[in-house]
């Protein structure tokens, strides 16, 4: 009996594992290992071609020593900082203007919503072709007699209209994800805040937005670890320029390794940016975690 | 509506607290749908979410000298095709022929990921043991790797298991990279579907196998779909691996690489990066236009159970 027992588990373990093996040795080929293939090269200093020698910690400690990677580390803590936060204030405030089940309000969630299905790629040449010296803004504003802006060119401005496009393309996302949760919010509790004698703007701050801070702090996190990660629109807007204003650290990583000159020392500064994201994304969850409880477990 | 009435019925038997200005604001909120602030914050995201693209679908079809002059209007004695037909037929960036190549990438790429994640996910959802439950965060893990920043590692696997610069190396890589997240979803919802429709098949002779392909599977529509847009959409605008794992001279363009490499050359040429941009456009937002409902509840429910 009991042998038949164990057969039959070890045969359910079998079909367990069958149905699971090929997933897992994809994922682990494709993704763990050349993680850990980064780990490796990180210490070494490759440069692409030739054998890689063993250098230790190295790569490491020069994290910081170049004016080039300080200064993408800046353009990328401003870009995930400013446009995490105008992407959740601009996506509660058209969420809590958009929030009623009407067709108005589902057209404008749509009109907001649509450059999230566009390549970021595409996005970046468009607004390009819209700022440039040449475009349509500029050309406009020559009507007027004011001299053409360097929306791109300009240092004092190129980071600002690069996150104005990333927000511009991100925030509908929020709008849709934050209408879901509200409405979800009980009818019953709005009312019940109502006749307590709180205004709309207190019904606002005080109960709907607690009611949906979770629902806040998944977009807060999906934003922040995106935006780290932001590429493919600097590529196609500003091209890192002008000057290296808008080069961003996932694009400085790319750029290096394609000079192919310091692979190790660029893998070195992906392996640390992940450890950031994903830092990031731990605390800003358990932080909210944290206020929960605060908030329920008196 | 409820709430509204409540609070003007109620504003009237209490004295006022507020500053007049603010007071005429909150006023305006509580009239709703005709408010101003309602009507100024519509009117805003209107222009600037449409402006952009009407520009690109107008712009397309005008000549160099009316795109600098006058780039809102649309002249309509000298619109032409003859910009859109040129780009259509370029030779040095194929945007037409990289439709049929990212389409066949998207096809290819679904499949794999729901043949491999959905058994996977079956088997992870209907176990209660503690090593399989790892397994799952084994896989969510993969949601915090950067892409596009260990991309070059990627270079280095498929060099050494001969994939390097292929089609199938390209696909292997973007299937794992679906994998996290389908099977995430997959498994939140196998988990509402009750056990014991799995143990009536297993009455009627079915295996594992067949329990899941013939009578979960169906059940799983809703998240299929959400996995399938989520998919599609990341696929199809993938710029990044397309891009480094397969190198201009494997002769296989998707719609972004083509993009990348007609304009970033022709850039000031505005009567070739209109008319290229909006070709790369069209197909996403008739798509989306058409879906729009299931695309934006999809990639919410990923979001919310996230």
């Amino acid at each position: 009996m009991t042998r038949g027992r164990r057969r039959a588990r070890v045969r359910e373990s079998a079909v367990s594992l069958g149905m699971m093996g090929p997933a897992v040795l994809l994922y682990t080929v494709m993704t763990v290992v050349p993680v850990g293939v980064a780990v490796y090269l990180s210490l070494t200093d490759w440069d692409g071609f030739s054998t890689a020698a063993f250098i230790g910690f190295d790569n490491y400690t020069h994290l910081f020593d170049e004016p080039s990677s300080t200064d993408a580390w800046y353009v990328t803590g401003l870009i995930s900082v400013a446009g995490t936060v105008l992407m959740v204030g601009l996506g509660l405030v058209y969420a809590l203007a958009l929030k009623g089940k009407s067709r108005t309000n589902s057209f404008f969630r749509a009109v907001a919503y649509f450059p999230h299905v566009i390549s970021a790629l595409i996005l970046g040449y468009l607004w390009a072709a819209i700022l440039g010296t040449n475009g349509a803004v500029n050309n406009t504003l020559a009507k007027f007699g004011i001299e053409p802006v360097g929306f791109l060119f300009d240092e004092k401005f190129a980071l600002v209209s690069l996150i104005a496009v990333i927000v511009w393309a991100g925030f509908g996302f929020n709008v849709v994800l934050f209408v879901a949760a509200l409405q979800t919010v009980p009818a019953e509790l709005l009312e019940a805040a109502a006749i307590d004698g709180a205004n709309k703007r207190q019904i606002n701050l005080r109960v709907v937005i607690p009611m949906i801070a979770p629902v806040v702090t998944v977009a807060t996190v999906l934003d922040l670890v995106g935006l780290i990660r932001a590429y493919d629109i600097v590529v196609s807007l500003t091209g890192g320029g002008p000057a290296g204003s808008t080069q961003t650290f996932t694009y400085l990583i790319l750029a290096r390794s394609f000079e192919g000159t310091k692979v190790g020392y660029a893998t070195a500064q992906a392996v640390f940016l992940m450890v950031v994201s994903a830092v990031l994304a731990l605390l800003v969850t358990a932080l909210r975690n944290r206020q929960d409880q605060a908030a329920t477990g008196r | 509506m409820v709430v509204t009435e409540a609070l003007t019925t109620r504003k009237g038997d209490k004295p006022k607290v507020r500053p007049p200005e603010q007071d005429d604001t909150v006023r305006a909120e509580r009239e709703g749908t005709r408010s101003p602030v309602r009507w100024v914050l519509l009117s805003v995201l209107f222009v600037v979410m449409v402006v952009p693209v009407y520009l690109l679908v107008v712009n397309a079809f005008k000549s160099q000298q009316d795109i600098l002059n006058n780039p809102f209007s649309i002249p309509l004695s000298s619109l032409t095709f003859e910009h859109m037909s040129a780009a259509i037929s370029s030779p040095q960036f194929n945007v037409i022929g990289g439709y049929g190549f990212t389409l066949f990438l998207v096809v290819i790429v679904d499949v794999l990921c729901i043949a491999l994640a959905g058994p996977a996910a079956y088997a992870i959802a209907r176990s209660l043991k503690k090593r399989t439950q790892l397994v799952l965060l084994y896989f969510l893990a993969g949601t915090f790797i950067p892409g596009a920043a260990v991309i070059i590692p990627v270079i280095y696997v498929l060099r050494e298991i001969g994939l390097a610069n292929t089609v199938t190396g390209l696909v292997a890589h973007d299937v794992a990279s679906t994998l996290p997240v389908s099977i995430f979803l997959f498994v939140g919802f196998i988990r509402t579907i009750p056990v014991d429709i799995d143990h009536a098949a297993t009455i009627d002779g079915a295996g594992r196998y067949r329990t899941f392909w013939t009578i979960i599977f169906p059940l799983m529509r809703p998240a299929v779909v959400t996995v399938l847009i989520l998919n599609s959409i990341g696929i199809w605008n993938d710029f990044v691996s397309p891009q480094i794992l397969l190198s201009p001279s494997s002769g296989h363009y998707t719609v972004t690489t083509a993009i990348y490499a007609g304009i970033s050359q022709y850039s000031t040429d505005l009567t070739k990066v209109f008319p290229n941009l909006l070709l790369a456009v069209a197909p996403v937002v008739i798509f989306f236009i058409y879906m729009q409902r299931h695309i934006i509840s999809g990639l919410t429910v990923g979001a919310v159970k996230g």
